[in-house]
């Protein structure tokens, strides 16, 4: 009995994973362009169990646009969730985020050099900036962390929000900088820093479901630790949580995986911020169910944001961090009013 | 701090395509068209030697003489001072101006957003060409009260380049050779255009930024459109207003049957031609089965001066030689 | 139990603790007493590894250094006075938390944890907000709560760094009352900072005294807390004012 209530059920699993895939199937079906569901499903079918697939126009649109792209989208959406979350528990902060850290900054930082100095991989058109992305972010967290070990050997929360906020800011004069002497790479940097998921494909697919089952996997292991630092980080200490250790292979995987998600998708705000928040206020704050619940609804919240934006102007398209920031904004400001009405 | 960075991006954004060429026009071109056509007459020669013009943003400038020291902001009206043989007369230029390539030994200010007066003021030109859109009221009066004239010029179709060159021909003096470089224009555009195939119902795709970013369009009421027509094609995506993000699944379906990217190559690789052809979901395409598809140099393309004969020279040569 | 030899902990040029060495036998509960500032709360943090320090801290022989963190909180569990609460979780899973340094891996939650968890919640009398969310409690509630925690973590030695700081009266009698009744079972022994000096006398069987990072006395809490050593430290005659103050009561 006294057990029960601590680890997510199976039902629940299966209840967030139906809709996950609802969500999915949805985003597959809708789109700019209508393309009736029965071919749809044959598209799919068929190419699920290798039948031959009637050329044309829709099997494109399906298989080559939207299926890579509604997977991709809902990988970001997990990741970065995910990561708003875990760093929510570990910094005992519900305003802390992958963003607040300048992870998110620092793999910006690096995406921008990438394309500013051209820097590629063979065979793999973005793997140069996720490349870069990524490192960047691992480098920007070893320098803030050895900051902040300098003026505050215990790490406190404090501190590196502060050194987060500097790092930010910091980071974007260099931003500036590269872009100002980029000269006519100053295009593709505008376009990029505007985030874009359009044109995903399987290979950003595949290196967003590697980055998630390696550096998500850590994450969510550590549900106890983040329910021991979530309550006080001296008390994460005292019941004998390697405190050091657990944080930092904490901020290893949230930099990981916001420099995979930065490079892939730009930088999307408020979905690490917003959907966690929301799942603490449905399956409470214990990391068990919460990281769990952060995962699916961060998938189903960014599938559906990506979905308005390839729908709501159509044929026009609409970055999908306007319509995240959007939703994300307001749905912030009325949890913050519920929340503050209730302490009252 | 989020909201900031996004409309910091946007507003960079929009100052980049203005500031790269003033490619967009919005259907806003009635109220500065209207004064263009006076021009011609007012600027013929009057007994005295003044020089009276009405700029493109419908005020009336007095010269006393032909310029001779002349600050030019956009890349455009730059190229066109160029053109018509008074390039000795620059003596400061924007950031962004950089053809012909001598122009690079010219004194560069900042342009745009961060229009820098002091630097303006400090070159002691006679008269300050901008484009509309770039610069602001308020720069304009305070150049005006350091006594610095300030010319508009601001194109939103070919007609509107015409009256661009006419102008600034008038201001330095180079009226014969303007007269010279818009025939010359004329002649090219009128000459591909009876060549071209009025009926032949293809349609066109122009491709301003690559997949990996999202992309971007120009639809109607940009150059490209109007390039478009002039080669006997329809822009596949006339109904979109200006510059804008559209959607992937829209390009594969409208299936255009040529596409022209102005995508640039930094030289390191697939080249932006190569890029589209190897993406996988549009191998169904009209476009990429044919290897229909072309590079554009987006200088020549997008800015609103004389070299916009050579970009539809090369989409004509591309469609109907190849 | 526990000993200390020429504990020296030292922050930039400051030095809070100056070559400091006692020992803590079973059974005994040390209070560590001082005026603000004599680095009460610096020695319980190094003993309790949350400070670098230099000098050595044994734990029934063991060098405590060289001790995992969880192998740590087996023997040594700590209840600090202040708690900042940013999540509603139950007053269960705060206390279940007491069992972290037993799992093994990431399934186990065995029978022994869960029998642990209920003693240690109906021995605070917590056993009634076991669902409620530590957000809505009192202090002297959320006080129990972390000492229920403690109590399931089952350690050897208890540090508790002014435990009942904020709390009232009647809360305050509960805490010791609590930790009274938890020394006498097995082999247990507390260390705790207090300010309360009557309090240190009620409860605390030994005192280490201190002024300005160094030991001014320790022993018997009878021989510690003396009028002569407290005139020293305090700078004033503690036991007369001490004893004004009760006169008010006898009316």
């Amino acid at each position: 009995m006294g057990k029960t209530t601590e680890n997510i059920k199976f039902t629940e699993h299966l209840i967030f994973i139906l809709s996950v895939i609802a969500v999915m199937v949805m985003c597959v079906c809708l789109g700019s362009v209508s393309i009736p569901l029965a071919e749809t499903f044959t598209v799919i079918w068929n190419s699920i169990f290798g039948l031959p697939i009637p050329e044309g126009m829709s099997q494109s649109i399906i298989l080559f646009v939207r299926l890579p792209r509604v997977l991709s989208v809902a990988l970001t959406g997990a990741s970065l969730s995910l990561c708003g979350c875990a760093m929510q528990g570990l910094l005992r902060n519900p305003l802390a985020d992958g963003s607040t850290l300048g992870v998110s900054s620092g793999a910006s930082l690096g995406a921008v050099i990438a394309i500013a100095f051209g820097i590629t991989i063979p065979g793999f058109s973005q793997g140069g900036t996720m490349a870069v992305a990524m490192l960047s972010a691992f480098l920007s967290l070893i320098f803030i962390l050895s900051v902040t070990y300098r003026l505050d050997s215990s790490l406190s929360t404090n501190t590196i929000i502060l050194m987060g906020i500097i790092f930010t800011m910091f980071v974007n004069s260099i931003i500036s900088l590269v872009t100002a002497i980029a000269g006519e790479k100053i295009k593709p940097i505008v376009f990029w820093t505007m985030g874009s998921l359009a044109g995903s494909t399987y290979l950003n697919v595949i290196a967003l479901l590697a980055s998630l089952i390696v550096f998500g996997t850590i994450i969510l292991i550590h549900s106890r630790e983040l329910n021991a630092f979530a309550i006080g980080e001296d008390n994460a200490r005292h019941v004998g949580v390697n405190v050091k250790k657990v944080k930092m292979l904490i901020l290893i995987s949230v930099s990981a995986l916001v420099g995979a998600c930065v490079s892939v998708g730009g930088n999307i705000g408020f979905v690490g911020l917003v959907i966690p928040h929301m799942a603490r206020m449905i399956v409470g704050p214990n990391h068990k169910r919460l990281l769990f619940a952060s995962l699916y609804g961060g998938a189903i919240f960014l599938m559906l944001a990506d979905l308005a934006a390839r729908t709501i102007v159509s044929p026009l398209e609409l970055p999908i961090g306007v319509v995240t920031s959007f939703i994300g904004s307001v749905t912030f400001v009325y949890i913050f009013y519920l929340t503050r009405k209730a302490s009252k | 701090m989020k909201t900031q960075k996004r409309i910091s991006a946007i507003l960079a954004f929009i100052l980049l395509v203005f500031s790269f060429a003033g490619c967009t026009n919005a259907g806003t071109n009635n109220s500065s068209n209207t004064p263009a056509s006076s021009i011609q007459t007012e600027t013929q020669k009057p007994v005295t030697d003044k020089i009276e013009v009405t700029d493109m943003a419908g005020r009336k400038i007095t010269l006393d003489k032909p310029a001779e020291k002349i600050v030019v902001l956009s890349a455009a009206d730059c190229e066109i001072l160029y053109a018509i043989g008074a390039g000795d007369k620059l003596v400061g230029r924007g950031e962004y101006c950089d053809y012909p390539e001598e122009v690079n030994s010219i004194p560069s200010v900042e342009s745009g957003m961060e229009t820098n007066i002091e630097q303006i003021i400090a070159l002691n030109p006679q008269v300050v060409i901008m484009s509309k859109m770039a610069q602001s009221k308020e720069h304009a009066e305070t150049l005006e009260k350091a006594g610095i004239k300030v010319v508009v010029s601001d194109p939103q179709n070919i007609e509107g380049v015409y009256t661009a060159i006419k102008l600034i021909g008038t201001i330095a003096g180079k009226d014969k050779e303007a007269d010279a470089v818009i025939d010359n224009m004329k002649s090219v555009f009128s000459d591909i255009s009876a060549k071209a195939d009025k009926n032949s119902g293809k349609t066109i795709y122009f491709e301003v930024s690559p997949l990996e970013f999202g992309l971007w369009t120009a639809g109607k009421g940009t150059f490209m459109d109007e390039l478009a027509a002039m080669l006997g094609l329809t822009n596949a995506f006339s109904d979109v207003e200006g510059w804008a993000e559209i959607s992937e699944e829209q390009v594969i379906e409208r299936d255009p049957d040529y596409i022209v990217t102005i995508a640039m190559y930094f030289g390191e690789g697939k080249t932006p031609t190569e890029e589209i052809m190897g993406r996988s979901s549009w191998q169904n395409m009209k476009a990429i089965k044919n290897k229909a598809v072309l590079n554009v140099d987006s200088n020549e393309i997008c800015r609103p001066g004389p070299r916009l004969v050579n970009a539809l020279t090369d989409m004509y040569k591309f469609i109907y030689e190849n | 139990m526990l000993e200390v030899k020429n504990l020296t902990v030292k922050f930039g040029n400051l030095t809070a603790a100056k070559d400091i060495s006692f020992s803590v036998k079973e059974k005994q509960w040390l209070m560590v007493v001082g005026p603000n500032g004599s680095g009460k709360s610096t020695i319980v943090n190094a003993i309790s590894q949350c400070v670098p320090y230099s000098g050595k801290v044994y734990f029934e022989g063991t060098d405590v250094s060289g001790l995992k963190p969880s192998q740590l909180a087996k023997n040594i569990g700590v209840l600090s006075q202040n708690h900042f609460i940013s999540y509603g979780f139950s007053v269960e899973e705060v206390v279940s938390l007491g069992r972290y340094a037993y799992s093994r891996g990431i399934f186990s939650s065995g029978n022994e944890d869960s029998e642990k968890i209920d003693m240690a919640l109906k021995i605070t009398g917590m056993e009634s907000f076991r669902r409620q969310s530590i957000l809505t409690l009192s202090g002297g509630e959320l006080q129990r709560a972390f000492l229920a925690q403690v109590f399931a973590q089952d350690p050897k030695l208890l540090i508790l760094d002014e435990p009942t700081n904020h709390l009232d009266l009647v809360y305050q009698k509960q805490i010791f009352e609590l930790i009274a009744n938890w020394i006498k079972e097995g082999n247990r022994a507390v260390i705790s900072v207090v300010h309360d000096l009557s309090l240190a006398m009620a409860y605390g069987t030994h005192a280490l005294l201190l002024d300005k990072g160094t030991v001014v006395s320790s022993g018997k809490t009878n021989d510690v807390l003396t009028a002569e050593n407290l005139k020293t430290v305090y700078a004033m005659d503690v036991y007369g004012w001490m004893q004004s103050l009760l006169a008010q009561w006898k009316l």
